[in-house]
């Protein structure tokens, strides 16, 4: 037997790769369109033949100038909104409504007013059948992950922004989602509590490693936390580019700014961006 | 000892009951008709309705009816509000239905319900069902459509069902709203209660109240006019307190400008 050109190997290997990302994929977005009805009964193409997939474990971030359609394509992931064309799916099934494997994080929060920090914790793990004492212990870690110790008794309307969003991260990673779907969840704070949750998140995004869709209009945080960045066009939104974030983890907000890779990485999208002529006006 | 400002806001209540009792007061000795009898006069006649077993017993029955209207009214009223919140198909449905009741006084229908239904309990307490619905339809319409969209996605995520999303997501949610509907329908009870007894006299507070007047007792009829407003107070203070209570973790916007407790 001869042996084999190892250059002959690659395209075998290769090919043989790719199919174990197919069957790794977590979620794979194929075709999808979305057309919304405006007040003036005119079709408004917000999202336009999308296709996309999203390895197992993988943190991406999907980022474009607002109204570009991209928390559209969460929704659609997350079941809450029906894809006008195409198709999407989770562990290699179609989505037909939200469940449990996708747990979603607003920008808006979304918490229960009427219920504690801890309630609104326990409430997924209530809700799946997990007796209350063991609700409630595991609730009380993850609480203390998201720095909120202490705060277990507290209503929402006692908490600022920031603790807000950590609650309901915890209240989201408390009913184990195989998928988080992050709706622009730091946009409503200030820049300062904003770093200090990217930073969180990516630590404990670190332990178990859950595939992430994040949703965000910041080249800065998408380059920070991803592994892969999607570009996507004004509307209707197209994805413009997919770019692989090669930088090493963990990653440290302190050393990652001074990298001249993170540099241009945020340099290059930005640009990609004006390209797409975020104001409506040519370059 | 207690800072006087604050024991002025304690006393303030009190001094304008006061106030009031002595202007009355002072406006019968002047006109000094045997229809308008003074405060003392009325104040004195309340414990002997109170202790009169008879007046006792018309009062409860008032009461009675008044309960069982309110508490029918809010049992019908809560859920039919909230689908219609959440449900433009349930809402265009009942929503003519509504407007066509609505401006009609609940004790205009008496005379056609009385037809039907007669004199006594049936009608009087349907006509009180009536005057509390409204605001209370209205209320949890309003309060299930102002619910964030964003929180039911989370129940959805969260495996909650459609059933379970409405009565463990949209209820709550919309709970301040809805008992703001509540207290408005506690005192459109009590008022739709004596509109009842006023045109089919039978029974109840009211019956009083315009027995007394047919007989001349001018004392009688200002001293259940005293006990009707005092039941009115009570039941709006008390429940102002338990809605307090159940909606202390709502945001201060949803507080009512207007107390009496």
């Amino acid at each position: 037997m001869k042996a084999v050109p190892l250059r002959q190997e690659i395209p075998a290997e290769a090919g043989r790769a790719d199919s174990r990302a197919q069957a790794a994929a977590m979620i794979e977005i194929e075709g999808v369109s979305q057309t919304f009805q405006t007040s003036g009964r005119q079709n408004h193409l917000a999202l336009s033949n999308i296709s996309l997939s999203i390895a197992d474990g993988a943190f991406v971030s999907i980022l474009g100038p607002s109204g570009c359609g991209k928390s559209t394509l969460l929704y659609i992931v997350g079941g809450f909104v029906n894809p006008t064309e195409g198709v999407a799916k989770v562990k290699g099934r179609a989505i037909t409504g939200p469940g449990p494997d996708r747990g979603p994080v607003f920008q808006e929060f979304a918490l229960f007013p009427w219920k504690s920090v801890l309630g609104n914790v326990m409430y997924g793990p209530r809700q799946q059948g997990v007796k209350t004492a063991e609700a409630e212990a595991q609730s009380r870690r993850l609480i203390e992950m998201v720095g909120l110790k202490g705060f277990e008794n507290f209503y929402p309307k006692e908490l600022s922004g920031g603790m807000k969003q950590r609650v309901a991260l915890a209240r989201t990673l408390a009913y184990h989602p195989a998928v988080l779907l992050m709706d622009e969840p730091f946009g409503a704070l200030d820049a300062h509590t904003r770093t200090r949750l990217q930073n969180d998140l990516l630590n404990i995004w670190e332990r178990d490693r859950k595939t992430v869709l994040f949703v965000t209009h910041s080249v800065e945080e998408a380059v920070f936390l991803s592994d892969k960045v999607v570009v996507m066009t004004r509307a209707p939104g197209r994805i413009k580019e997919i770019v692989d974030i090669d930088l090493p983890r963990p990653r440290r907000r302190a050393e990652l700014l001074l990298d001249p890779r993170y540099q241009k990485y945020v340099v290059d999208i930005e640009r990609m961006i004006d390209d797409t002529g975020e104001d409506g006006l040519p370059p | 000892m207690m800072p006087a400002r604050k024991l002025l806001s304690l006393l303030a209540p009190l001094l304008a009951c006061v106030g009031l009792l002595a202007i009355w007061q002072a406006g019968a000795l002047l006109l000094d008709t045997d229809s308008f009898p003074t405060a003392l006069d009325a104040l004195r006649a309340v414990p002997s309705i109170l202790t009169d077993r008879e007046s006792l017993i018309n009062i409860l029955d008032s009461l009675r009816r008044m309960a069982i209207g309110f508490a029918v009214g809010v049992a019908v009223s809560i859920p039919l509000g909230l689908m219609m919140g959440r449900s433009r198909a349930v809402a265009s449905f009942f929503n003519p239905l509504l407007m066509i009741t609505y401006p009609v006084p609940k004790a205009a229908l008496m005379p056609i319900i009385m037809l039907w239904l007669g004199v006594g309990d049936v009608a009087k307490t349907l006509v009180i069902f009536l005057g509390v619905s409204l605001p209370v339809i209205f209320h949890s319409f309003q309060g299930a459509k102002a619910v964030e969209e964003k929180m039911l996605w989370s129940g959805a995520a969260m495996g909650l069902s459609a059933m379970q999303r409405m009565i463990r997501i949209v209820l709550p949610s919309a709970l301040p709203e809805i008992l703001t509907g509540c207290r408005t329908g506690l005192v459109l009870a009590l008022i739709t209660m004596i509109t009842s007894e006023m045109i089919a006299r039978q029974s109840g507070a009211g019956n009083i109240l315009f027995n007394a007047m047919d007989m001349g007792q001018y004392d009688t009829v200002f001293a259940m006019i005293i006990i009707v407003g005092a039941m009115g107070i009570g039941f709006d203070a008390a429940f102002e307190a338990f809605r307090r209570r159940l909606v202390r973790w709502s945001e201060p916007r949803f507080d009512m400008p207007l107390s009496f407790s």
